[in-house]
C-alpha cells in the first residue's frame, strides 16, 4: 500500500515532467511558426485596420498554397492584415473550428475554400451575423451562407476545357476514364457529368468515348496513380485519363510512366504546372489546363476587402475592380465568374512559375 | 483512502495538465478567456466527446473500433432522410439509434463469436458503414432539414448550449454504468483476462457484443448532433475524426491493452485537447504546428509515467537484489 502511494506520486512528477515539455515544444512550434504571419501581433494591430482572413479546404497543399500568395499580394498593396488560416487535416469538422474561433478575433472578412459547403454554412451564418463579410473562392458554400463566390471556371466552361485538353493529347479520340477527388465534391461531380454529356452530345467531341463509373481518389496521390494504373489494365483500349484533381491528373501521368506506357495513354485535366512540366517537355503528356490560382486568391481577397470597406455590397451587376487582375462583375446569386483558364503546353509551360 | 487517491491520480494529473493549457492558450490568445466564446467552441467536441464515450468501454474490454465515424455518417443521413420525409423525431431518432446499435452489434458478433480480430473487423466495416452511408445519402447529401431536428444544435439553457450539458449527462451515466452495475464490472473483467473471466462464469460474448451495440448507438447520437449543428448531412461525415477519438481515449489513461481506465477521465481528456486546440486556432497556428502539439502531447503524457515506471522497476530490482538471494538460499536450505 505504502509503496503504491510512493508510485503515484512518482507518476505525478513524471506527468509534470512531460506537460513542461509538452508546453515547451508547443511554445517553440508558435514562436517558431509565428513570423509566417503577416502581423505577429494581431492583437495590436490599429483599430482601423481592414482585416482579413483566408480560410482554405486545409493547408499544405500546394494549390491553396499559390492562392495564398495572391492574397498576401493583396493585403500589402491595399494595406490591411491578412492572415492564413486553417489545419492540415482535410475534413469538415476541422474546417468547421477554424472558422467557429476565427470569429471571436474579429476579422472584417473571410476568405473561404468549403470542404462541404452545406456543413460549414451554419459557422459562415454565425460569422455574417457578427458583422463579418464572407467570399467564397474555389469551392462555394451553400448560397445564403456567404456574401460572393468567385468561381474559378463555370462548371460548363471547366468541362470543354477538360475534354479539349484530352484531343490535344489523343487527336483521334478514342476511349476516357475520368478520376474525382470524392462524390461529395461538388465541382467535380458537375464536371463529369457535363464531360459525359458534351461527348454524348457535341460533334466536335464525337470521337471520344468514355468509361461511365468515376474512380474517387480523394486528392491523394499514391490512391490516384493505384486507380489509374488499375482502370489501364482493365481497360486495354483506354486512350486519356482526365480528372478535375491537381493531385490526380499529374499522378496518374506518373502511374502511365512508370508502366512505360507513355504515348499510349495519357493524363489530363487540371493540374498546377510544376507539376507536370517534366511530362510535357518529355512529350509523356501533350497538354494540362489550370488557371492561376494566386490571381484566383488576389481576386477573392480584393473582393473580400472591398466588401469590408463598403466599396460593394455584392448586389447583382456590381463591378469588382481588381487593378491589373482585371474588372469581374457580380452575377445572379453573388457569383462572380473568373473563367481564365490556362492550357499549358511544351511550349508555354517555361512561362509559369507555380 | 490512499487507494482511491492512487487510482485516480490521472485524472488528477489531466486537471492539472487542462490548467496549465488554458493558462498556456490564454497568453496565446487574448480571444481565449471569451466564457460566449469558450462555450461556442466547446460545442465543437460534443461529437467527439459522444463517440469517445462510445468507444470508452470497448478499450475496456480490450478491443477497438475504429468504425465508429462511419456508423456515425451512416446515423447523420438516416436521421437526415427521415427528417425531410416528415417523419418526426420521436420515430425518427430511435429508428436510428437502432440500426446504428445494429452496426455496432454486428462488429461485436464477428469479435466475440467468430473471434476474428477487432482491428481487423472495424477496419472492414469501416469502409462498409461508409458505403452504406454514401448509398443512403447519394452523391449531394441531404440538407433542408426541417427546424424539430435541429433544436439540440442550437438550444441554449443561459448561454450554455444544450447539447454540452448533454455531454456532461452522458459522461455522469457512462461513469455509473461501468463503476456500478454488472456490465462495467464484466467489461473490466474481461479486458484484464477475458480468459479467466469466462471461466468464472461472465457471459463474454454478450457482454462485447453490448458494449458493441452501445458504441454504435452513441455514433448514430452523435449523428443526430451532427445534423443539428450542421443543418446537413453526407455521405462523408464524420471522415478522419476517428484518430481524434481515439487519441482522447487514450489520453484518459484508458490501456489499449483493456482493463484500466475510467469514464470521467474520457471527458477530461477531450476537455484538455479541446482547450489546446481551441486556443490554438484562437492564434491562427498553422495547422502542421497544431498537430505535432498534440501529438507531443499524446506520446509525452503516455510515455514519461511509463519511463518513470520503467526506472522505478530499475531501481527496485537493484535494491531487492539481497532480499532474494536470501530466499534463495533458505530455498537451497530447505532442499538440503
Amino acid at each position: 500500500m505504502f509503496s503504491h502511494n510512493r508510485n503515484g506520486r512518482r507518476l505525478l512528477g513524471g506527468a509534470a515532467a512531460a506537460l513542461a515539455a509538452a508546453l515547451l515544444i508547443a511554445g517553440c512550434a508558435s514562436t517558431a511558426t509565428t513570423p509566417t504571419a503577416t502581423t505577429p501581433d494581431e492583437g495590436v494591430a490599429p483599430a482601423d485596420m481592414i482585416k482579413i482572413f483566408m480560410a482554405p479546404k486545409f493547408t499544405g497543399l500546394a494549390y491553396f498554397e499559390v492562392a495564398k500568395v495572391g492574397g498576401v499580394e493583396a493585403g500589402e498593396e491595399l494595406g490591411f492584415d491578412f492572415q492564413y488560416i486553417g489545419s492540415d487535416q482535410p475534413d469538415a469538422t476541422t474546417q468547421i473550428s477554424t472558422l467557429t474561433n476565427a470569429i471571436p478575433q474579429k476579422p472584417d472578412a473571410l476568405v473561404v475554400s468549403a470542404i462541404d459547403g452545406d456543413a460549414i454554412a451554419p459557422a459562415l451564418k454565425l460569422a455574417r451575423e457578427a458583422g463579418i463579410k464572407v467570399v467564397t473562392y474555389d469551392a462555394d458554400s451553400a448560397v445564403d451562407a456567404r456574401d460572393l463566390f468567385i468561381n474559378q471556371l463555370s462548371y460548363e466552361f471547366a468541362a470543354s476545357i477538360m475534354l479539349d485538353a484530352a484531343l490535344l493529347n489523343s487527336p483521334d479520340g478514342g476511349l476516357v476514364g475520368f478520376i474525382s477527388a470524392s462524390p461529395t465534391a461538388p465541382n467535380h461531380t458537375a464536371h463529369v457529368k457535363i464531360m459525359k454529356e458534351l461527348i454524348d452530345s457535341d460533334s466536335k467531341y464525337s470521337s471520344l468515348s468514355y468509361i461511365d463509373t468515376v474512380q474517387f481518389a480523394g486528392d491523394d496521390a499514391q490512391k490516384s496513380q493505384d486507380l489509374a494504373l488499375a482502370m489501364i489494365q482493365a481497360n486495354p483500349d483506354l486512350k486519356v485519363i482526365i480528372s478535375s484533381s491537381a493531385v490526380s491528373a499529374p499522378s496518374a501521368q506518373q502511374a502511365i510512366v512508370n508502366a512505360g506506357l507513355s504515348g499510349k495513354v495519357f493524363a489530363t485535366g487540371f493540374a498546377l504546372p510544376s507539376s507536370v512540366k517534366d511530362f510535357l517537355k518529355n512529350g509523356d503528356s501533350v497538354a494540362f489546363a489550370l488557371w492561376d490560382p494566386a490571381e484566383l486568391g488576389y481576386v477573392a481577397t480584393v473582393a473580400a476587402y472591398q466588401l469590408a470597406t463598403g466599396m460593394i455590397t455584392a448586389e447583382e451587376g456590381q463591378v469588382i475592380d481588381a487593378g491589373k487582375a482585371g474588372k469581374y462583375t457580380v452575377g445572379k446569386d453573388g457569383e462572380v465568374l473568373y473563367d481564365k483558364p490556362l492550357m499549358f503546353t511544351a511550349d508555354n509551360i517555361d512561362n509559369y512559375d507555380f | 483512502m490512499k487507494l482511491t487517491l492512487r487510482s485516480w491520480r490521472w485524472e488528477l494529473i489531466l486537471v492539472v495538465l487542462i490548467i496549465f493549457a488554458a493558462i498556456w492558450s490564454s497568453t496565446l490568445s487574448p480571444y481565449f478567456l471569451d466564457p460566449v466564446n469558450l462555450l461556442n467552441s466547446s460545442q465543437f467536441f460534443v461529437i467527439f466527446s459522444l463517440m469517445a464515450f462510445g468507444l470508452f468501454p470497448i478499450v475496456v474490454q480490450g478491443e477497438i473500433d475504429i468504425s465508429l465515424a462511419s456508423t456515425l455518417a451512416v446515423g447523420s443521413v438516416m436521421i437526415g432522410k427521415l427528417a425531410v420525409s416528415g417523419i418526426p423525431m420521436v420515430v425518427g431518432l430511435p429508428l436510428t439509434l437502432l440500426v446504428c446499435a445494429a452496426l455496432g452489434a454486428i462488429n461485436g458478433i464477428l469479435v466475440a463469436v467468430a473471434g476474428l480480430p477487432s482491428l481487423v473487423v472495424t477496419l472492414g466495416t469501416l469502409g462498409a458503414y461508409r458505403g452504406i452511408a454514401f448509398i443512403i445519402a447519394g452523391d449531394i447529401g441531404v440538407t433542408g432539414i426541417p427546424e424539430e431536428y435541429l433544436t439540440l444544435g442550437s438550444a441554449r439553457v443561459g448561454i450554455v448550449p444544450v447539447s454540452v450539458i448533454l455531454v456532461v449527462v452522458v459522461a455522469g451515466l457512462l461513469t455509473v454504468l461501468m463503476a456500478f452495475t454488472r456490465f462495467g464490472r464484466y467489461s473490466y473483467s474481461i479486458g484484464s483476462n477475458h480468459r479467466a473471466s469466462r471461466m468464472a462464469g461472465v457471459p463474454v460474448a454478450a457482454t462485447r457484443i453490448g458494449a458493441y451495440a452501445l458504441g454504435g448507438a452513441s455514433a448514430g447520437f452523435a449523428g443526430l448532433i451532427w445534423v443539428a449543428q450542421y443543418q446537413s448531412a453526407r455521405g462523408d461525415n464524420a471522415d478522419g475524426t476517428i484518430l481524434f477519438v481515439v487519441t482522447a481515449v487514450v489520453l484518459a489513461g484508458v490501456s489499449i491493452k483493456g482493463g484500466t481506465g475510467h469514464a470521467p477521465a474520457v471527458l477530461l481528456a477531450i476537455v484538455l485537447l479541446g482547450t489546446l486546440q481551441t486556443g490554438m486556432k484562437l492564434a491562427n497556428v498553422p495547422g502542421t504546428s497544431q498537430t505535432l502539439v498534440i501529438g507531443s502531447l499524446l506520446i509525452i503524457s503516455i510515455g514519461v509515467p511509463r519511463l518513470v515506471e520503467i526506472a522505478r522497476d530499475k531501481i527496485a530490482a537493484l535494491k531487492p537484489a539481497q532480499e532474494t538471494t536470501t530466499i534463495k538460499h533458505v530455498e537451497v536450505e530447505t532442499r538440503v
